[in-house]
This record gives structure tokens, sequence and C-alpha cells, in this order.
């Protein structure tokens, strides 16, 4: 059909074409888009805070412990784990994996010299199976030949060492950094052993409250310095499937344990994160919802009115598809334009309103790809929809 | 079915392979609002009509024995009736909407009584919308006919502003702006003089002779000057 054409049936088919209506649908469809692409960004962006602001443990991993209570201790009920609790554990549905932190069974005596000062204690760790660190620091990992041992401890203990120790007693405040550069002597003794192996801190943690080393190593360590008899676990790391389950508190009361620091906080924080973009999502699909109803009656309208030059038009022998090209243009022009002005909202917003925030915390953000390619989605039902039904009406009009 | 649908489709595609519509039968068929009341001695209702491409047929009806319902089977906007409407060997029933628009752009021209023109538009406008979508005629064509219907200053007019007698007229050339092998009049010259009727009957007459087409006028009282073959009484 030539552009002349083309132009006499938009003449006739523009009538009652609503600009308000149309407007309506826009400005709505456009708050929803934004609301749920800004959601969806938002999320995707602070993710990171969430899930690597401990490096070593993650979010979805809780470290359980029995509760000490004074009557327990006295009846000298155990706090360790038995294999039936244990097993019990397992079969729990917001349970992903438990692993058990292994103790020493043996004496440990450390030493580190530092600015010309000893400093000499008695130690403990622990470790855990590596699948439990999500991020393994470089050279962790133990080789008997080389007698060289990594050592993962509480960021707490650095924190402990710089504002506490090293204040008070006039020494050197030292950077995490450097730590790794000190050597720390261990003196393992035990069953009739005794032998000095190098430590070096190789990570920090911001939540685990304890000194970790590799699994390999306790193995090796144990079975030297070791008197030969098996402690049970009486802590437990357990990778859970949500952290905020509630039925995770009710577990744990009702056994007795105790969920060691703020994991399970920071696993309802997260929780709620989810929870809240989920509800905001919500906000906003139901609000593209509504704007794609105010359309879909806008349109039904719009057909109506013009029902009878639409049936005219068809009479001389003009297809549906002829016929519905102005109104499928109009929709096709609106929606585009609501595509690509609530993209680039949603990018302006990121700009104006957190971004520079995240950047001060140090995190880049995450990637717009897949909330553009949500809105393309969107889009692309909404007008495949509304296509749709004009199509099937005006298909209708071909018989009284 | 089948057959004839693929015949249609190769039409669609092999724009030149032009699919002819030879002969239009009608067996038992009857208005559903007539089904209680029977033929009332009609002698198209309830019987079995053929009307051939290159004959003329007159359609004499009284009010409210159905003409336009028969107009509006023929051309595929309405089906309320029992029995059998066929193209051909095709049930007009079995066709789908493509169909039907080849056929209101290819095969059957029809004038529609209430004659439905834009009014906005103006009357050259209004014939070239079909003209356009047919490409049958050329400009010159138009004007021509514009000038036998005695209407070629009214070519710029809007529809709106024309008298019924002139719409009819350019309802008459917009009709005639496309192929066809037959042509569907429905009461053509009710608004027309005795002059106007006798020109834009000998235009028709003109035109379906030139394409070999048949052609059925309906009439409620002022007959269309052509000479029919058949006289059907509705």
């Amino acid at each position: 059909m030539s552009n002349k054409d083309n132009n006499l049936l938009w003449r006739l088919l523009r009538k009652n074409v609503s600009a308000g209506q149309m407007a309506g649908f826009a400005i709505a469809s456009l708050i929803g888009l934004v609301i749920v692409l800004l959601a969806m960004q938002f999320y995707i962006d602070i993710k990171p805070l969430f899930s690597s602001e401990d490096s070593f443990m993650r979010r979805d991993y809780i470290v359980l412990t029995k509760t000490v209570s004074s009557v327990g201790s006295l009846l000298g009920s155990s706090a360790e784990f038995s294999d039936a609790e244990l097993d019990d554990l397992a079969r729990q549905p917001w349970v992903r994996k438990v692993g058990q932190f292994t103790t020493p069974q043996y004496r440990i005596y450390g030493s580190l010299t530092f600015g010309g000062r000893g400093l000499r204690t008695y130690l403990f760790y622990e470790s855990v199976p590596d699948e439990f660190i999500d991020e393994l620091p470089e050279g962790w990992g133990f080789d008997p030949a080389e007698r060289k041992v990594p050592v993962i401890v509480s960021r707490d203990y650095l924190s402990l060492y710089n504002f506490g120790f090293a204040a008070t007693r006039n020494m050197p405040k030292i950077s995490e950094g450097m730590v790794g550069m000190v050597p720390i002597q261990l003196t393992l003794t035990g069953n009739g052993h005794s032998e000095t192996v190098e430590g070096r801190i190789v990570g920090f943690s911001n939540r685990l409250n304890t000194i970790i080393v590799p699994q390999q190593f306790m193995q090796w360590s144990n079975q030297r310095f070791g008197e030969g008899d098996t402690r049970r676990p009486s802590r437990l790391i357990v990778e859970v499937s949500s952290p905020g389950d509630k039925a995770i508190d009710e577990y744990t009361a009702a056994h007795g344990y105790e969920i060691a620091g703020d994991k399970a906080d920071s696993g309802k924080a997260s929780y709620m994160l989810r929870l809240m973009t989920g509800i905001i999502i919500t906000v906003g699909i139901i609000i593209s919802l509504l704007a794609f109803f105010v359309l879909v009656l806008s349109i039904s309208l719009l057909l109506q009115k013009n029902s009878r030059k639409l049936q005219d038009l068809l009479m001389l022998g003009y297809s549906p598809a002829q016929v519905s090209a102005p109104y499928v243009k109009i929709i096709l022009t609106v929606n585009d334009t609501v595509l690509v002005v609530a993209c680039a909202a949603m990018l302006v917003c990121r700009q104006l309103f957190y971004m520079p925030i995240l950047s001060s915390m140090g995190v880049e953000g995450g990637s717009v790809i897949a909330p553009i390619i949500v809105a393309i989605i969107i889009i692309g039902c909404i007008t495949a929809t509304s296509v749709y039904i004009i199509r099937r009406r005006v298909d209708k009009l071909m018989k009284q | 079915m089948t057959r004839a649908n693929a015949t249609i489709k190769t039409f669609i595609i092999h724009n030149s392979t032009y699919m002819e519509l030879s002969r239009i039968e009608m067996h038992d068929v009857l208005p559903a609002v007539f089904a209680t009341r029977g033929d009332g001695g009609s002698e198209v209702w309830c019987h079995h009509v053929n009307f051939e491409r290159g004959s003329r047929y007159l359609v004499s009806a009284h009010s409210g024995t159905g003409k336009s319902s028969l107009c509006s089977y023929l051309y595929g906007y309405r089906g309320d009736y029992s029995g059998r409407i066929a193209f051909g060997d095709t049930d007009i029933a079995t066709l789908g909407i493509e169909q039907w628009c080849e056929v209101r752009s290819r095969h059957i021209a029809y004038l529609p009584q209430e004659m439905r023109l834009f009014p906005e538009l103006t009357a050259m406008e209004n014939v070239e919308l079909k003209n356009r979508l047919t490409g049958f005629r050329s400009r010159t064509d138009i004007m021509q006919m514009f000038e036998r219907l005695g209407i070629p200053d009214k070519q710029d007019q809007p529809v709106a502003h024309l008298s019924i007698g002139q719409q009819q007229r350019v309802a008459i050339i917009r009709t005639l702006c496309q192929p066809f092998d037959f042509i569907l009049l429905d009461e053509p010259v009710s608004h027309l003089d005795e002059t106007n009727n006798r020109l834009a009957a000998a235009l028709v007459t003109e035109e379906a002779s030139h394409q070999g087409a048949g052609i059925i006028a309906t009439s409620v009282g002022n007959d269309v000057m052509i000479t029919v073959d058949k006289v059907y009484k509705l």
C-alpha cells in the first residue's frame, strides 16, 4: 500500500484515538516498569554487599554449638554432638550440608617476634572442611614436607591487638598486610613429640570468631601429636537453604543449640532484602498490569467506536491486518517509547540515588542486562497481547 | 473445500493465476429469522438458485423479504441462514478471512444499499480508498466515470456535502474500481432520476460485459434500467 493510501486509512481510523487514554497508559506503564526495573537493579547491585560482606563465611552458613548451662555442666551433659544428633540435624529440610569443626588433640604454644619484642601464648585453633570456605585464600593447604601452616583469624583479634594491646603497651600497630609477613612459631606438643612449625596468617574473617587452619594440617598433626582418642565435634558449621527460615530458630531452641555470632541475623537481613525486593517488584508488576488493562480498555473502546468504519473498510476488501495496522503502529510507538524511557529512567535513578553510596562502600554494582531484558519481555508481552486483542476483535468484525 | 482453498491460495501466491468465480449456487437457503415463516412464496428462499457468470439477474423484492440478508450472505458478512451457498463447488461457510478479502476485492463487487461511503473523505478519496487496494483503475478512468455519471465537479467535495443521489453515483464508481466476476447491486438507483438511472445502468452493464461478469441487482420498486436474463421474486 502506498503512503497516500495509508494516510487515507489513518485519517479514517485516527478518529476516537484518545490521546488522554494513551498518555494515561504510557505514564502508568512507565511507573510500573520503572519500579520493577529499579527494584531488580537495586537487588542485583546490592547483593554483593550481603554475600561478600564476609569473604570467608557466606551468609547462608551458620555455626551451631550446644548451649552451655551451669546445670548441664554440673550434670556432666556433653557439649559435643552425638551421631544421632548429627543425623537428625542433617535430615532437616533447611539443611544443605553439615560440616564439623575439628579440634586439635595436643597442646599448642605460639610465639611471634615483632618489632624486637616477643609475644608468647598458648593457642587454640580449629579446622573445617575446605568446601565450607567459599573463598580459599592463596596458599591454603598443607604440605608435611614444608611444614608451613596458613592460618585464618577473626578480624576482631587484629582489632583487639591494635586498639587494645598495642595501644596500652606502646607496641606498633600492624596492618592486615603486615600480619601476613610475620611468621608465627607454633610449637605442637603431645603424644611424646614436640615440634615447631611455621604459621602465617593468610586471611581474616569478619564473623568467624576463631582461628582456622587447613583440614589436612589438622589431620596430620592430630595423627602425630594426638593421644589417639577421637573427640566428638562440639561446633558444627551448617549450610542452610534459607537463612531467615523460622524453622531454624525453632529447631535450635528445641534442641538447646546456639547459633554463633550474628550470622543468622545477617541471613535475616538478606532474607528481608529479598522479601522487600519481591514485594516492590510485585507492586510494580501490579501497576504494569493495571496499565495494561487501561490499554486494553482503551483499545476496546476505540474499536467499538470505530467498528462501523472498520467494517466498511473490510467490506471494501481490506484485510483485518491492513485495517489494524494504524492501531498496531500506535501501540508499538507508545510501548517502544515506554521501554526506552523506563530503561533510561532506571539507569538515571540508579546513578543519582544509590550508586554513589554503594561505590563509597566499594561495591561496583551488578550488570544492567537482566533488568533490561526483563523490561523488553514485559513490554513485548503487553504489545503482543494488545495486538492479538486488536486482531481478534477486527477479525470478528468480518462477520456481523 | 480443500481444493478450492488451494486454488485461492495459489491465486494469492501467483497473482497471475486468476481464479474465476463462474457460478454462485444457492440450495434451500433460508434466513434464520424466516425459519418459522417458511419461504413465503419466494422464488429464492428454499429453492435451488443458480447465478451464472455473464448473465444478468434482477431480484425483485418487497420490504422485509430478506433482500439485504441475501446480499450480506453472498458477501460473507452474515451467516445466519440454513441451507448451502456455494461459489463454484466451494461452500462459502468454509471460506476463511483471507479468502473473503480476496473475494471482496477480486471476485464480487458489491454496492450496499446504504452505500457505506466515508462522509469525512471527498468523493475521489472514497473511490481511491478502494482503487488503491485493487490497483484496477487509472486516475483517468475514474475521472471519466465521474464525468459519465454527471458529477465531475464533485470529485473533491466531502461526501457529507453531497446529495443522496450524488452519493449513490460515487458509490457506483467505487464499486466498479475492482475486477469482478459478479456485481451485486443492492437497490443501486433508489435515489436516481430516470436519466441518471439510465446513465448508471449503462456504465454498470458496459463494465460487466467488458469483464464477462454477471450482474445481480435487487429492487423494491425503482428498477435499475438493465435488461436482465431472469427475474427472481424474493
